[in-house]
């Protein structure tokens, strides 16, 4: 059997300057992507259909060559056309324009496509709710942060991680633009949950240098063995999700899964470089100042 | 027996929290009894209490404003709210008085004027008012409470005589401040909702006549409303009068229609109606107009026409509607009976989505596939790790009875499970074994467990890291429980609710497991 063991990494072969550059390095890029994108298209990532307005409609078509059928039944051109991979069915988006759903509606049956499911959201109300998630993102940010600090009472620790779970959540957006994943309502819930996720790994690391005996390293090396351990599982749980709902076409729980395994695999790097070094400096250096 | 309950409280209420969950789901006596389901998404009845949202049950969720702008702290100086109305339509265009909306001051709000005819804007709304003459503080977009609970009553209304059970009609409110009502109906589809909703339905029948003989057609307007109907039959059919709604008039009303009759001609010797073929040449005809449109006109019959002539007809007063195909009659029939809305709803404004019942039960099988595929994710790689079943097997076992108390919760609260919540329960799985390795490493840190006393201070030391991260995870969801952002409400809410269930139940009884397992005592 295959035993999982967490690596003991061995700190004192590097300085802090070599540990906070890989996920320094990394948080630039990511925030270079999510201001480039917001400065070219006037938002942060690409706005999915409940932000902007429009109709999906996912559909059961018969018969030869379905995606020429599709093309030839709606009186106006799909803004996209995806097959799901279970079973066999199609994902047809439209933007929003002068077409009514109830149009679309008539167009899908006459064409005598099986209606699966449809999706309608009107470009006013999107608008409202993409400008009142992201207020929600940012609410839960201070909150946690001004949670951390109040418990911790310690300045560069309680930077540390807020620092790590701000990358947490810049790094898979940035992704997201990468790999052309749409900020949805599924995207914005997982972000807000990596938010919550992502800052236990760095609490417990915390909690152990800073509450518990022993040396530095001891202590490090035992926060790690769990904390690893725990985004692993973690890891695992969503990776599953993600790929079975990808196969089964449930886009929320995709989205949700997908920005989960990013966030987390970037929360690994973030504790165990960016937190780790940022708390050995004030352990050694920021405590004698 | 009494004292190892004592001494193992935190498993003892794990087990009973346990037992209530299986109790809520399985008890035939708890759960969603109140519910009639409709034949069309009976399918969905399962051994459990648990009831499923549109997407795991299929159907139509439709969420609109509705189209009006109001006129706030209206001063009606000694005016009626019908004279009111009544001035404020007279001076806009197209617009009648079901279309104005007057209401006194109450003790909780000012007096308000609302327009709702969706033609009408705030300057034009302005405009009247000045002309009107009636002081105000200002118009803004939007319809008042007492409309929307009005426009929910009636809606309703429809969905239940339409026969569509198990639907629900609420308010609800975006972030903004924006009133939506929100329509679910399960197992229909998205078009007939839309037809039953999308008009206000606003029956009434007019008299056409020439009586005077000088060619100019008269229109004797709603010579019978809703208001006068003591009774609506269901729409029937038959050979003599094909699609009707069978109606009796109130005593009070039929002396007036009768009069109204008598006069314009249509009583004497019954009438022959050709409106729609030749309107500048009919015998005085009945238009039943819906929605200011004439979907019918109907002449009377001789029988008919001679009882109302003499009289005898107030005594009975039955009267027929009749229509031009047995839908129209269905839904004549539905709108007499739920009445009017009180203003449009904006079905371009707001949201609407339809879940095809074969797709919900297909996402509901693979909902089930994901969870317990996760869980048996979590499960590999935690026993992977540890390779001790002594501290991996009850890890899994307190996982699995987390998400069953979570179970039992919405099978008691009646929440109905949708696909963001079952993604809700996966990152509770996720969340709840993190919290359980920290408690599993720091109890076994530092070589063996030998005694209780060095066992409850390990575990009070991962107790304070679980509840720093429970909080956190609790603050960073309450936005999305709060705020209406739709369909991740119930992710939230059930993602709160998990962290609170494994904060206060399960992780401290893992504890106590724990505890049995390692110390020696």
């Amino acid at each position: 059997m295959v035993a999982i063991t967490v690596p003991e990494v061995d700190y004192t072969e590097y300085t802090n300057r070599q540990l906070v550059a890989v996920p320094l390095a990394l948080l630039a890029v990511a925030l270079l992507v999510v201001v480039g994108w917001y400065v070219v298209t006037g938002a942060p990532a690409n706005l999915g259909l409940e932000f902007t307005g429009g109709t999906e409609l996912r559909l059961d078509v018969d018969g030869e060559n379905p995606r020429e059928q599709i093309d030839g039944a709606f009186s106006t051109e799909p803004a996209t056309v995806q097959q799901v991979a279970a079973d066999g069915t199609f994902v047809v988006t439209f933007q929003e324009g002068s077409v009514t759903t109830s149009q679309l509606e008539a167009e899908a049956t006459d064409a005598g496509f099986d209606i699966r499911t449809i999706d309608s959201v009107s470009p006013s109300f999107g608008t409202d709710t993409g400008l009142l998630a992201l207020g929600g993102v940012v609410a839960a940010f201070v909150g946690m942060s001004v949670l951390i600090f109040v418990m911790f009472r310690s300045f560069v620790p309680s930077l540390a991680v807020v620092i790590s779970a701000f990358s947490d959540v810049m790094i898979p957006l940035a992704m997201m633009n990468l790999l052309g994943i749409d900020l949805s309502l599924g995207t914005i819930a997982a972000l807000l949950m990596l938010i919550g996720y992502s800052v236990d790994s760095d609490i417990l690391l915390n909690n152990s240098i800073l509450r518990r005996s022993g040396s530095f390293y001891e202590s490090t090396s035992r926060a790690m063995r769990t904390g690893v351990t725990m985004t692993l599982t973690s890891i695992s749980a969503m990776a599953v999700m993600t790929v079975l709902a990808w196969l089964f076409g449930i886009q929320i729980m995709t989205a949700i899964g997908l920005i989960l395994v990013i966030g987390l695999l970037a929360d690994l790097m973030n504790t165990y470089l960016l937190n780790v070094s940022l708390l050995r400096w004030h352990v050694y250096e920021g405590v004698r100042r | 027996m009494i004292d190892w309950l004592k001494s193992n409280w935190r498993v003892t209420m794990l087990v009973v929290f346990v037992l209530l969950a299986a109790f809520a789901l399985f008890s035939p006596t708890i759960g969603a009894d109140d519910e009639t389901l409709g034949e069309e998404s009976q399918q969905v009845q399962t051994i459990t209490n648990l009831r499923y949202g549109l997407d795991l049950a299929g159907g139509t969720r439709i969420r609109a404003p509705l189209i009006g702008n109001t006129a706030e702290d209206v001063d009606f100086g000694d005016d009626s709210e019908a004279q009111v109305a009544a001035a404020v339509a007279g001076e806009l265009s197209d617009t009648d008085t079901t279309d104005v909306i007057a209401r006194q001051e109450t003790p909780d709000r000012s007096a308000t004027v609302e327009v709702v005819n969706p033609d009408i804007d705030r300057d034009q709304f302005r405009a009247a008012m000045d002309a009107a003459g009636y002081e105000y503080a200002e118009v803004r977009d939007g319809v008042t409470e007492p409309t929307r609970e009005e426009a929910i009553e009636v809606l309703s209304g429809k969905v239940n005589q339409a026969g569509l059970s198990g639907s629900t009609v609420q308010q609800v409110s975006s972030g903004t401040g924006e009133f939506f009502i929100l329509i679910e109906v399960p197992g229909q589809d998205r078009q007939d909702v839309v037809e039953l909703i999308e008009d206000r339905g606003n029956v009434r029948v007019d008299l056409y006549h020439d009586n005077d003989g000088d060619g100019e057609y008269d229109t004797e307007r709603a010579v019978l409303t809703r208001e006068d109907f003591q009774s609506i039959s269901t729409a029937t059919q038959n050979d003599r009068s094909g699609p009707h709604v069978p109606v009796t008039v109130r005593q009070s009303s039929a002396e007036q229609f009768r009069q109204a009759a008598v006069d314009t001609g249509l009583a004497q010797g019954g009438s022959r109606c050709t409106y729609e073929q030749n309107p500048n040449g009919t015998e005085p005809c009945l238009l039943l107009v819906v929605d200011d449109q004439v979907v019918n006109s109907f002449g009377m019959d001789p029988g008919l026409g001679a009882s109302i002539e003499s009289g005898d007809w107030v005594r009975d007063s039955s009267f027929i509607l009749t229509t031009t195909s047995f839908e129209e009659a269905q839904r004549v029939a539905i709108n007499l009976r739920a009445g009017a809305l009180p203003a449009q709803l904006d079905l371009q404004g707001g949201t609407d989505s339809y879940i095809s019942p074969t797709q919900g039960e297909s996402f509901r099988t693979d909902a089930l596939l994901i969870g317990i595929l996760s869980v048996l994710a979590v499960a590999g790689v935690v026993f992977l790790r540890y390779r001790e079943p002594k501290v991996a097997a009850p890890m899994i076992l307190t996982a699995f009875s987390e998400v069953l108390i979570l179970l039992g919760f919405a099978a008691y609260l009646g929440y109905p499970l949708d696909l963001a919540v079952i993604a809700g329960f996966i990152a509770v799985i996720g969340t709840g074994v993190d919290d359980l390795i920290i408690i599993a490493d720091e109890v076994m840190s530092e070589g063996d467990v030998s005694s209780r006393t060095v066992f409850d201070s390990r575990f009070k030391k991962a107790f304070w890291v679980i509840g720093v991260a429970a909080a956190t995870t609790i603050l960073a969801m309450s936005p999305l429980a709060v705020l209406s952002l739709g369909d991740l409400r119930g992710f939230a809410i059930f993602t709160i609710l998990g962290v609170l269930v494994g904060v206060l139940i399960t992780r401290p009884a893992y504890g106590d497991i724990l505890r049995h397992l390692l110390t020696d005592r």
